[in-house]
């Protein structure tokens, strides 16, 4: 054994990428993307008066603005909840999740979900673009029960 | 030949637990600087007692290699 290193991602890449991701992560936990790119929001929701709404910020992102529209964001239905994906004035990436007939809670619960598997798949992305990259070789890629994802790769050297 | 393995672990929350093996001495420094600068910041490290172990020109080699890919 050699090393044993803990990393926190930090997301920083361009909106075509965070798409991908979030594409990735919308199939993986069942969710349907309403509408794949909206670059401007102008319809407004019958019922905003009776709904709540909850932002949650991906805490070390950033998204590269030059390849983004302003106001461009994705748009994902979980049921009755709908969660939007889009850059904050700072850059930051943001999950919003708003519902009629939900609490804070039950809100920010699927906002947190979303941001952390949105995290895990675009992280899984980067990683697995760079080893292909660097000729590493797959020997086993596993989901664990606990929705970890486990990647074991081997490369020879002379 | 060695053969040069690195186990990773993306978990729930997207924090990534990576186990490098078969890399002597420092050389499995390039490998974890070449990973952090890919993935973000590093919340821990521990060197095992493979690192201790002499590590002949391998870390020269690796450090090539990783430049010339790039």
């Amino acid at each position: 054994m050699s090393t044993v290193l803990v990393l926190t991602p930090v997301i920083i890449s361009s909106w075509p990428a965070i798409t991908a991701a979030v594409a990735a992560a919308a199939a993986s936990l069942g969710i349907m993307v309403k509408e794949s790119v909206q670059e401007s929001v102008q319809n407004a929701q019958v019922n905003q008066n009776v709904e709540n709404s909850v932002e949650v910020e991906l805490s070390q992102s950033e998204v590269l603005a030059q390849t983004m529209v302003t106001n461009q964001e994705i748009v994902l239905t979980k049921g009755t909840i709908e969660l939007r994906v889009k850059r904050d004035e700072r850059g930051r990436c943001l999950v919003c999740a708003k519902g009629v007939g939900h609490s804070k809670a039950e809100l920010k619960m699927a906002a947190d979900e979303f941001s952390q598997k949105l995290t895990q798949c675009f992280v899984y992305d980067k990683i697995m673009h760079e080893l292909k990259t660097k000729e590493f070789q797959v020997v086993n890629e596993e989901v664990m029960k606990d929705d970890s994802i486990r990647i074991h790769v081997r490369r020879w050297m002379d | 030949m060695a053969q040069h393995e690195v186990e990773i672990e993306i978990t729930k929350k997207g924090e990534v637990k990576v186990h490098i093996k078969g890399v002597k001495g420092k050389a499995c420094l390039t490998y974890a600087k070449w990973l952090t600068e890919l993935i973000g910041k590093v919340k821990d490290q521990q060197l095992t007692s493979e690192y201790y172990e002499p590590e002949i020109k391998a870390r020269i080699d690796l450090e090539q290699n990783l430049k010339c890919e790039d």
